[in-house]
């Protein structure tokens, strides 16, 4: 067997061993698009062209966030519980085997929500954009998943199983909502304004909405440094836990 | 066996969590076509030996040679790791991936290994191949493992409590597939909790205790070096007469009858007929190597030789 076999084959199974959880795939790829229907969509304010495709852009970034947290995070955490990564481990299979196969799911899982919000949006919320809008607004999506996944496998390595899931939704539904995911970062309070610039979900979001023209006005470079700062130290300290795991030290 | 190649060597391995020292110079060498069989109570360390040479932990000391090559640190070649199986204690696959789906996938790992196909079978699951892992019986998902095991057609084989969970007929049948391992030429090394299995399989059994080998020889040394058999028998001579018996170390009674256990047998069996010539039901057996093995790890295992003690 070639070792892209052994890759495919490792992302393949991946996906087929998520996607037969229900509790996870419903979850998922509901909750963005429900919630973007109601709050872009029928709770419209009257007469605003915009608001539905502001909302598509931050409601896009909460879908995607959501996924490539939870996969890294929960599935990561039960593995190392079962034993069934030590057994990987041990066998011959390329640990980025592994982690690429989590990242692909989680971006299976982005694309869906991506396709379905962007239904939604130009058929219910008739938003309008240029096809290279789409397209750019689509990839921007699938790139901003890479710093989220970086926070699930950190507390997929650190959390027990038990404690994984409730403390990826107290990281992941306070942070959408402070950087402007669920309501316009506009509407929130001037302080917690002040402090969105923290979350990664802030900058994702902003460089969105850059893409329909409707941002904070900050530069495309101080979203693009900050994300990649947060995800080199995300990933530094991955590569430490891990090392720390495999007994590396 | 100074013939065959040697598959594993570990040398006065040390092992310390948190200033307690799990593994305190442990020596082992294993060959090709030899089953080693590491007993010991819990918390004797096996499992940490195991996770120290294939190197899910690090060790604080002592060399690990594995298929001829030193080991350093916790790094572990792709190359030897192809010629490695392991089946470790806490071992659950994915739950909601099929039998033939995990055999598919682990296949696809090993260069020159069994296809998924004959995996399913070495486990004995074609009638659950399409079963999720999370469906399977204890003893089904203790088979998998076992196959999963063996999927690159290992050199060397690591069993850590291996049929944990299994009735008896299974026991039996992954026994048969060990023996047909040793013939190949496959190293196997094994830690059970069922001392049957130690004497079933073993060329060589290992006591560790408290971190160190304590006793190392065949499972029939091992039963010489506990050194005493059991006499019983229904008898009318007292207590003491009984323990002033020549070889008598322990005496119990139970249902009518009494269980000595003598160092040397004959002498306690012919002194016994000449006090009491209406002796009746006497039986001298051998002690069970689960006997030996606990005398062997008891802690006042040191003092049992010698001292006569009435245990009632």
């Amino acid at each position: 067997m070639s070792s892209l076999a052994i890759y495919q084959k490792e992302a393949w199974y991946d996906l087929i061993s998520v996607w037969r959880t229900p509790g996870f795939v419903l979850p998922a790829l509901a909750f963005p698009v429900v919630f973007y229907l109601f709050f872009g969509v029928l709770f419209s304010p009257a007469g605003s062209t915009s608001h539905a495709a502001y909302m598509l852009v931050t409601y896009s970034c909460f879908g995607i966030m959501g996924p490539a947290m939870f996969n890294f995070a929960m599935n990561i955490a039960s593995d190392r519980a079962q034993g069934w990564l030590t057994l990987k481990r041990l066998s011959p299979m390329p640990v980025s085997a592994y982690l690429l196969a989590k990242m692909a799911t989680s971006l299976v899982f982005a694309m869906l929500i991506i396709l379905m919000l962007f239904s939604v949006a130009a058929i219910f919320g008739d938003v309008r954009l240029e096809r290279s809008q789409w397209i750019g607004l689509a990839l921007l999506l699938l790139a901003g998943t890479i710093p989220f996944a970086f926070i699930g496998l950190l507390l997929g390595l650190t959390l027990s199983d038990k404690a994984a899931p409730g403390v990826v939704n107290l990281i992941y539904l306070p942070m959408a909502f402070l950087s402007g995911l669920w309501l316009p970062v506009t509407m929130l309070p001037s302080f917690l304004q002040q402090l969105a610039w923290v979350w990664p979900s802030y900058h994702l979001s902003q460089l969105g909405l850059k893409v329909v023209a409707m941002d904070q006005g900050q530069p495309v470079l101080l979203h693009l440094a900050i994300l990649g700062l947060t995800t080199a130290v995300l990933m530094g300290l991955c590569v430490l836990v891990f090392r720390r795991y495999t007994g590396a030290k | 066996m100074s013939t065959l190649q040697t598959q594993l060597k570990v040398t006065g391995l040390v092992k310390r969590f948190a200033g307690k020292t799990v593994l305190d110079g442990v020596d082992l060498s294993l060959a090709a076509g030899e089953v080693l069989c590491i007993l010991g109570p819990n918390g004797a360390g096996k499992t940490t030996l195991i996770s120290a040479i294939l190197g899910l932990i690090g060790a604080d000391g002592g060399e690990i040679e594995l298929l001829g090559q030193s080991q350093k640190g916790t790094a572990r070649s792709m190359a030897l790791r192809q010629q490695c199986g392991v089946m470790m204690q806490i071992g659950s696959l994915s739950a909601n991936l099929t039998v033939a789906e995990q055999c598919d996938l682990f296949s696809c790992y090993y260069q020159s290994g069994y296809s998924a196909k004959e995996l399913v079978g070495l486990a004995g699951l074609e009638s659950h191949a399409n079963a999720r892992f999370g469906r399977l019986s204890g003893g089904q998902k203790q088979r998998l493992l076992f196959a999963l095991a063996l999927a690159g057609k290992p050199k060397l084989v690591f069993l850590d409590e291996p049929t944990l969970g299994m009735d008896v007929e299974a026991r039996r049948s992954l026994w048969q597939q060990i023996r047909q391992l040793k013939q190949q030429g496959v190293a196997v090394v094994l830690t059970t909790h069922y001392l049957e299995e130690a004497e079933q399989l073993a060329d060589r059994v290992m006591v560790l205790h408290q971190g160190q080998f304590i006793a190392s020889g065949s499972p029939a040394e091992l039963k010489a070096l506990t050194r005493y058999k059991l006499v019983q028998c229904c008898t009318a001579l007292s207590d003491e007469a009984l323990l002033a018996l020549p070889g008598v170390l322990q005496l119990s009674r139970e249902q009518g009858g009494i269980t000595l256990h003598s160092s040397h047998a004959e002498q306690t069996v012919l002194a016994l007929l000449t006090q009491d010539n209406k002796v009746s039901q006497l039986e001298v057996k051998q002690v069970a190597l689960e006997q030996a093995f606990l005398q062997l790890t008891a802690p006042t295992a040191e003092h049992s030789n010698g001292t006569k003690e009435h245990a009632a």
